[in-house]
């Protein structure tokens, strides 16, 4: 589905270079649901970016479904996001200006695909997470959890290959980070959908099928859950994660 | 209803967001509409008619016009910088989930072409009605005359169009800079983002002030000294150059005051909010606060025109050491003493101290200016010549005769006659050394004596001994001769009916060949006569060259009275007068200041609520902090304080500064009448102020009520 190879970027701050991916290489298989964590610097978002194509990467490849989307042109590298990719941001990036209906359809009528069939899908996602009754709603009329599950919905609506969410959980209490998570799997398991969520938080990581742990623009180490109880896995990556910790300080 | 296609969809965001699109359209409306109406107004033959040109008033208007046109291109690019800050979260979405450039660059097109086209097209269109409307005002409620009548000169509309197309080209400039953009998180986060304003050393607002005297000393005194020194009429653009200084320095006092502020120790922190608020927008802020100050120094210099025009003048009527006084050339058949005394008596008015006494018109001595076009403009050198130009002499018997005066003058002895006030106007010298019958060449070697004399009905003749007089006006034939006329009425002030008859009565009995401009002189008349080239003041000329002549038919015209050679100084014709015979004058500047004054509302109101609009999750933030009413309130009006005093204060101390350079550069000196002049000025600036001062508080509980902060509790403690 994914395949992110030698992938390097870095920033130009004054005269100063700054590497951020000094040549990350992952994979996603369809269906996954992979999380990226790090300590913060460690390149997590700018990973996100580049595969985003919001920022263009120095050198290496991104492959999604065999297509090298980094040598796209603008408009290709368009309809890829549409079709493609679905979005879900940690400040959820829902226009103040549409009911929580017309942001999830945002991305069909953005593709010039509207249709009776867009509406009932809208419906459909609505009911599957839950925003039936706040449909008719604007953004700033509902709760932080609400405005993330209509972000999920309006990624889903495109049936895309993937979805790619931002510290999804970042600006949410524990309780809507869960039903967030929750929605997160519900996709994956009835929508069939793949998900790449980059995250800090080892709880709504432990929840994910591979998590891939950066540090300073490498891959550190990639830890599978296979068959593992959500809190032993919680409990492995915690674990990890302090074991990193060590590691620096004996640096 | 529900939305199935992109441009839908895009409307009914435009719908929810038509504020910020009322915003842009209000502001591309309102400098469209005072662009069209002042050149409409500025290009009016009924002004271009009564203002000379060449004239000050001429070069002041477009002063004011040239900042006018500034401070509006300034306000619509810092209007659509806005309105592209806001547009980018929601393009940066679009772009996010796929929405290709293209067809945001269509949609962003047609509706910004249909907002100019709309916005500027009402400017356009309601330019000139506007103007009407305020010209009718005037007419209706302080002055009305033939010359008020309002044309239009439809070429005028060119300008405007001109402002219209530079609306477009940067509207769609920004667009292009604004789609280029690749990286789509900083176009999400745009509105979000602080724009850099570097940090400025703390000298930069003493060394703004330093900067602003300097230019303005210089863009002043440079023009006189490239005339007087080095002997070059410098192009005017040129000299304008010398002004840019006193731009830098009020553009660093204004950085100065939005970065470092002026607030020293303790006092630093309780404006911390403020001032990154303000630093915030920082180059907006800077940009807005430049163009305010700008405004309001072209304001109050326009609307300064008629207190100092004014006061001057009716100190100076009052001031004539005469009721009445003129004078006319001897071969005119101008009413005799009995003939006043006659229409006096029918008019119930009594005459005093009635004096005719005769003058010569003799040629008098000095330097020339030979001009030469050259490469950097005209340059001129110095020529002596023996009959430099006319001027009228009178005998010092003749002069005790009209003033009552004691002058006891030696042989070989001249004084030229100045104002009341000792000023020569730059009109008369008292500096000739050789003076020249024209007619027989009989010429006489003078020196002049001070100190000068001092008389406005008699300014700018020169009086000699009665011996010298008479040798030199011997063989002057009567069109050489004038005769000079003072005398004064009792009850000055009831004798206006009688003061309009007898200047009508001169009017009608002076004949063409004396239909001339002040500046018409028969010595230079007679020099180009005799060197077969045309007189540049002779009628036939100045109507061939499009100016309009003195004309007998319109003795009530401003032209007229401001400029017939022998026009008569009946001080309560003038004084009752004045305003009739300034009209056009005195209104223009005052229609240039109310629509300088308006700009300047409409700027500071726009600048106050984007407070509002920008800051509204700022000033959530401070409420979740505990930030209370009060504090949310004292922060408001700090930013509110800042964007309405300081453009404020600095145009007013600026412009005042100015004003008292050109008034004491004109002679060296500050007059009486100019003092009280400036006098008006500081109480007109005292009214306008707290005009201005009503609108602070006015958009300042506008602006508290967007952000929800209650005006009314914050004050009560």
């Amino acid at each position: 589905m994914l395949t992110v190879e030698n992938l390097c970027k870095s920033y130009q701050v004054g005269k100063t270079n700054y590497a951020v991916l000094k040549g990350v290489s992952l994979k996603v298989e369809t269906g996954e649901f992979v999380a990226v964590m790090g300590p913060s610097g460690s390149g997590k978002t700018t990973l996100l970016n580049c595969i985003c194509c919001y920022i263009p990467a120095d050198s290496g490849r991104i492959l999604l479904e065999n297509t090298d989307i980094s040598r796209l042109g603008a408009d290709a590298i368009a309809a890829v996001r549409n079709q493609k990719l679905g979005f879900v941001f940690q400040d959820f990036l829902l226009l103040d200006g549409l009911s929580v209906r017309d942001n999830i359809m945002l991305p069909r009528i953005i593709g010039g695909k509207p249709s009776a069939q867009m509406e009932q899908s809208a419906d459909r996602l609505c009911e599957v997470f839950g925003i039936t009754a706040i449909q008719n709603k604007f953004p700033a009329e509902i709760s932080g959890g609400e405005k993330q599950r209509t972000a999920i919905a309006r990624a889903l609506i495109n049936a895309p290959a993937l979805i790619l969410a931002d510290e999804p959980t970042g600006n949410l209490d524990s309780k809507s980070s869960r039903v967030v998570i929750e929605s997160f799997l519900q996709a994956k398991r009835e929508l069939h959908a793949t998900i790449f969520m980059v995250t800090h938080d080892s709880f709504a990581a432990s929840f994910c099928d591979r998590v891939v742990i950066l540090q300073d623009g490498v891959v550190w180490r990639t830890l599978e859950r296979k068959d593992a109880d959500r809190r032993a896995f919680q409990d492995e990556l915690l674990n990890t994660i302090r074991e990193m910790g060590a590691q620096e300080a004996a640096r | 209803m529900s939305v199935t296609t992109f441009p839908q969809l895009y409307a009914k965001l435009r719908h929810k967001s038509r504020s910020q699109y009322a915003l842009l359209a209000a502001c591309c409306f309102f400098s469209t509409l005072l662009i069209t109406a002042y050149v409409l107004m500025m290009r009016s033959p009924t002004v271009l008619t009564v203002l000379p040109e060449g004239g000050d008033s001429r070069k002041q208007m477009m002063m004011i016009f040239v900042l006018t046109v500034i401070g509006c291109g300034v306000f619509t690019a810092y209007a659509s910088g806005l309105f592209f800050r806001y547009k980018s979260r929601e393009c940066g979405i679009f772009l996010a989930l796929g929405a290709t450039k293209s067809q945001l660059a269509g949609l962003l097109r047609r509706e910004l072409a249909a907002l100019a086209l709309f916005a500027c097209g009402a400017g356009l269109l309601l330019g000139g009605p506007l103007s009407w409307l305020v010209w009718r005002l005037f007419r209706l409620l302080v002055v009305d005359t033939a010359e008020m009548v309002l044309s239009f000169d439809r070429k005028a509309y060119g300008i405007a169009l001109a402002f219209f197309a530079y609306v477009l080209i940067m509207l769609f400039g920004m667009l292009y800079r604004f789609l280029r953009r690749t990286n789509i998180l900083d176009i999400i986060s745009e509105s979000r983002r602080s724009e850099p304003v570097r940090n400025v050393p703390l000298w930069y607002g003493a060394a703004g002030i330093c900067l602003v005297a300097l230019g303005t000393v210089l863009g002043y005194q440079v023009p006189s000294f490239c005339v007087t020194v080095l002997q070059w009429y410098p192009p005017e653009v040129l000299t304008a150059i010398f002004y840019l200084p006193a731009l830098i320095g009020l553009y660093m006092i204004l950085l100065h005051t939005v970065v470092n502020g002026w607030r020293r120790g303790k006092n630093r922190y309780a404006h911390l909010v403020t001032t990154s608020m303000m630093r915030f927008q920082g180059r907006q802020t800077v940009r807005n606060l430049l163009v305010v100050t700008v405004l309001v120094a072209g304001a109050y210099f326009a609307a300064f025109y008629a207190p100092i025009l004014g006061v001057s003048s009716y100190q100076g009527f009052d001031a004539r050491k005469a009721d009445y006084a003129f004078h006319y050339r001897a071969d005119q058949s101008l009413p005799t003493q009995q003939e006043i005394q006659a229409l006096a008596k029918a008019m119930d008015v009594t005459l005093t101290n009635y004096a005719q006494q005769p003058g010569a018109i003799l040629a008098y001595d000095g330097e020339a200016h030979v001009e030469a076009e050259g490469k950097m403009g005209v340059t001129y050198t110095t020529e002596y010549r023996e009959q430099l130009s006319a001027s009228t002499f009178l005998s010092e018997s003749a002069w005790n005769a009209l003033t009552g005066g004691q002058l006891q003058l030696a042989p070989g002895t001249v004084v030229a006659v100045y104002n009341d006030i000792g000023d020569s106007g730059g009109m008369v010298s008292n500096d000739i050394s050789l003076v020249t019958n024209p007619i027989t060449g009989k010429s006489l070697s003078v020196i002049p004596v001070e100190p000068v004399l001092c008389n406005s009905v008699l300014f700018g003749r020169r009086v000699l001994d009665d011996g010298d007089y008479a040798v030199l006006s011997a063989g002057l034939p009567d069109d050489w001769r004038e005769e000079e006329v003072v005398f004064n009425v009792q009850n000055v002030e009831s004798t206006y009916a009688f003061a309009k008859a007898l200047f009508y009565e001169i009017v009608d009995r002076s004949g063409p060949e004396v239909e001339l401009f002040d500046a018409w002189d028969p010595v230079q008349k007679m020099q180009a006569d005799a060197a077969g080239e045309a007189y540049s003041y002779d009628k036939a000329y100045i109507a061939a060259h499009g100016f309009e002549s003195i004309d007998y038919a319109l003795r009530d015209s401003s032209n007229f009275r401001l400029a017939w050679k022998y026009m008569p100084q009946f001080r309560i014709l003038d004084k009752m007068e004045f305003i009739k015979t300034m009209a056009v004058y005195l209104m223009l500047f005052i229609f240039i200041a109310v629509l300088c004054f308006a700009a300047v509302f409409v700027i500071l109101y726009t600048r106050c609520m984007t407070i509002a609009l920008c800051n509204a999750s700022v000033y959530d933030d401070l409420r979740h902090l505990g930030a209370s009413n009060r504090y949310l309130f004292q922060t408001v009006r700090q930013q509110i304080k800042q964007v309405f005093f300081v453009p404020i204060l600095t145009g007013t101390t600026i412009i005042c500064a100015f004003y008292c350079m050109i008034l004491y550069f004109n002679d060296d000196k500050l007059s009486y009448g100019e003092l009280s002049g400036m006098a008006v000025c500081a109480l007109l600036i005292a009214s306008i102020s707290v005009l201005l001062y009503g609108f602070y508080r006015y958009t300042r509980t506008k602006v508290c009520g967007r952000l929800n902060i209650s005006v009314r509790h914050a004050q009560k403690r």
